[in-house]
């Protein structure tokens, strides 16, 4: 009777370990991320994710900047996703969202108890969202604010510049024989034109209209592309014309050069005890860009249309950006993207000091996307490559903003 | 259907699958408004594409800075390998180790060469640019009027090993009798070099001219490293061009007539060449 009993029994367990053991090696999602220091905090975090989850298992494939759009357009393209996770920049969004590459979130998001989607800054949750359906929830933002060397300013008397005439008289009066008061990043295409557009938006000028015209050559575009080239020629160091984000911040960090206009997340790397900027180190801060509308660059997370298993993708993506990991995230470096953390006194206290992310909340309050619709890529290539030109010296500011006009109206046809 | 033709069936399908599909897909595609991310979208636009390309002022700009590398590139390292190989086989000593030294540069991947020398020749710590300012003597090398040529230096570094192994082959494949001829007549080196080596070595040399023209046509690593077709446009060549159109933009379509158009260019090179030595050959 006992071993009648038994065998069943036994039979189930059995039946019931196989299937457990299909469930637990069911969910395996991949991410294509972009390397960089944000990437290191996620990861560690995942850690943590996947010892909670035992059933799912998250794999990066992080990469530079440079090798992923056609990986995810690939792995798009292809029947079966090979990322079920992607890492979406702000100008691709609408391209891949409208491309059917991306799936909706909003009923993921809604049935997600404690998201607190509204938590997001909505400039940053706005660029998720593409014809009134989400497609993307904040990563990391990578809005540009100004970086000085603050003791310079106090020793010599200076205010920070509030306009950008205030901000080109300032660095020009800073700059010596060996001393530059702009380190700029000049770099042909996204580098020149993620600095110069700020000076754009200083000028009240934009790209298209309400109406969709280009009015990249109008007036307030050719003032500030004179005042860009000016500053250059005369408060710049001199051959920077290849640099990027890179140089510009070694620059900084050598003492060669008063201010910068960089992600805002670049002060913490400068200020850091025994880190590149040697003793120099504290003696920079962050403020908002002259003129106060700053360009907005931000990473969403968004889960790939052909994902094997959707599901479990959300259940790692509302994780990482729940806000209790987003606190973390932030405090073990992470560049901020919820109202609620930026706010919070442990997160000041464990980060980078109180005026640090009030000073990051106030730039997020009033910042745009670079360039938004389904060529915004290209649109930046093309503006940007007018600009380095204008600065080269190859063609005068008006010359290069009527030829970008000319390419970015026909790249929208 | 007799054997030789049924033997010969195996190659001529694979080579149909890998070469002529590919090929006949692309100029398919050369003719369609073809984006990768609008492919339920694609539309009939004719020789618009050619047309497009044509008048486009970059790709224009694209075709003239590549035309400007190729020859400046390719008559360098001709001038510089040819010299080397002479030198070389004239040593009596060491000549094995100074060969395998010089073709070494070959061998290293050309996106290394120019991360290489994106980092050398850097205007804030560039070992080279240091140097050369210790002399008092300031270049930017990645500047505007310079880039361009830079980029010319580098492949010259890279490809002249090419022309000197070509050129070493070819002189030592000569025959003697002509020289000892030409000594018995009281020919000097430099009456020598022209009116026999040179003759003599016409085939190597336009077998090797065009070897490099082909392959500088298709640079890419060096511009992609280094400037990314910057400053402006000034380096920008055709295949970043291609690059950028179809795999930054995706615009497939441009992309592929843009290709064709470099196909007929390069034919047009490349027979210009051919025929220069057969009219050549015939004249002797």
């Amino acid at each position: 009777m006992t071993r009648i009993f038994r065998l069943p029994s036994l039979g189930a367990l059995l039946t019931a370990t196989v299937l457990g053991a299909g469930a637990l090696s069911a969910a395996e999602i991949n991410v294509i991320i972009e390397e960089v220091p944000d990437y290191d905090v996620v990861k560690a975090l995942t850690d943590e994710f996947m010892a909670e989850n035992p059933d799912i298992t998250v794999k990066f494939d992080a990469m530079p900047f440079d090798a992923m759009r056609d990986k995810i357009l690939t792995s798009s393209l292809a029947p079966s996703a090979t990322y079920d996770v992607i890492i979406v920049d702000n100008p691709w969004m609408e391209e891949f969202s409208r491309a059917g590459y991306l799936a909706p979130l909003d009923d993921m998001i809604a049935a997600t108890d404690g998201y607190d989607y509204d938590d997001f800054i909505p400039a940053l949750s706005r660029i998720g969202v593409v014809d009134g359906v989400t497609f993307g929830v904040p990563y990391y933002n990578y809005a540009l604010g100004l970086i000085i060397r603050q003791d310079i300013f106090d020793e010599k008397g200076l205010s920070v510049p509030a306009t950008i005439e205030d901000y080109v008289a300032t660095v020009k009066e800073l700059t010596t024989d060996d001393f530059y008061g702009a380190a700029m990043q000049p770099q042909k295409g996204y580098k020149i034109m993620e600095e110069w557009k700020n000076w754009l938006y200083a000028n009240g000028g934009e790209l298209f209209d309400e109406n969709g015209n280009v009015i990249i050559n109008n007036d307030a575009a050719v003032k500030a592309l004179e005042q860009y080239v000016d500053t250059y020629n005369t408060a710049a160091p001199p051959n920077s014309l290849n640099w990027g984000f890179d140089e510009a911040l070694r620059a900084m960090a050598s003492g060669k050069a008063a201010t910068m206009l960089s992600y805002n997340w670049m002060l913490p790397a400068l200020n850091k005890k025994g880190g590149m900027s040697g003793d120099l180190a504290g003696k920079f801060t962050l403020q908002e860009v002259p003129g106060g509308k700053a360009v907005l660059g931000l990473w969403s997370w968004g889960i790939a249309a052909n994902a094997h298993d959707k599901e479990a993708a959300w259940k790692f993506v509302s994780w990482i950006t729940s806000p209790e990991v987003a606190k973390r995230r932030v405090i073990m470096g992470g560049a901020p993207v919820r109202s609620s953390v930026l706010e919070d006194p442990e997160v000041w206290e464990k980060g980078y000091g109180k005026a640090y992310y009030t000073t990051v909340k106030k730039i997020l309050e009033d910042a745009a996307p670079l360039a938004t619709g389904n060529q915004a890529e290209e649109l930046i290539e093309i503006i940007g490559t007018e600009l380095n030109a204008a600065v080269a010296g190859q063609k005068t500011p008006k010359q290069a903003l009527d030829d970008a006009a000319r390419a970015v109206t026909r790249a929208i046809r | 259907m007799p054997l030789k033709h049924k033997l010969v069936l195996p190659l001529v399908a694979v080579l149909s699958a890998v070469m002529l599909y590919p090929l006949a897909f692309s100029a398919w595609i050369s003719l369609h408004d073809y984006r990768l991310t609008r492919l339920d979208d694609v539309q009939w636009r004719g020789l618009e594409n050619y047309g497009f390309m044509l008048t486009e002022p970059a790709f224009q700009n694209a075709m003239k800075n590549t035309l400007a590398f190729v020859f400046g590139a390719v008559s360098l390292e001709l001038t510089i390998g040819l010299a080397l190989a002479i030198l070389v086989r004239k040593m009596l000593r060491f000549q094995n180790f100074v060969r395998s030294i010089l073709l070494a540069p070959m061998f290293i991947t050309p996106i290394a060469v120019g991360l290489m020398f994106r980092f050398l020749l850097n205007s804030q710590m560039g070992v080279i640019t240091y140097y050369l300012g210790k002399i008092g003597i300031t270049i930017d090398w990645f500047g505007t009027e310079l880039a361009l040529f830079s980029i010319i230096l580098i492949d010259v570094w890279q490809w002249t090993p090419f022309m000197l192994l070509m050129f070493l082959a070819g002189l030592e494949a000569l025959p003697k009798a002509p020289f000892e001829a030409a000594r018995v007549d009281g020919a000097g080196g430099w009456l020598t070099f022209r009116h026999v080596t040179l003759p003599m070595l016409r085939p190597v040399i336009v077998v090797a001219l065009i070897i490099r023209a082909l392959d500088a046509f298709k640079v890419f690593e060096y511009v992609f490293a280094i400037t990314r077709g910057g400053p402006g446009d000034a380096t920008e060549t055709i295949m970043y061009f291609i690059y950028k159109t179809g795999f930054r933009f995706f615009r497939m379509g441009e992309a592929a007539a843009a290709a064709f158009l470099l196909v007929v260019v390069t034919m047009i090179l490349v027979i210009a060449l051919v025929w220069a030595t057969k009219s050549n050959e015939e004249l002797r």
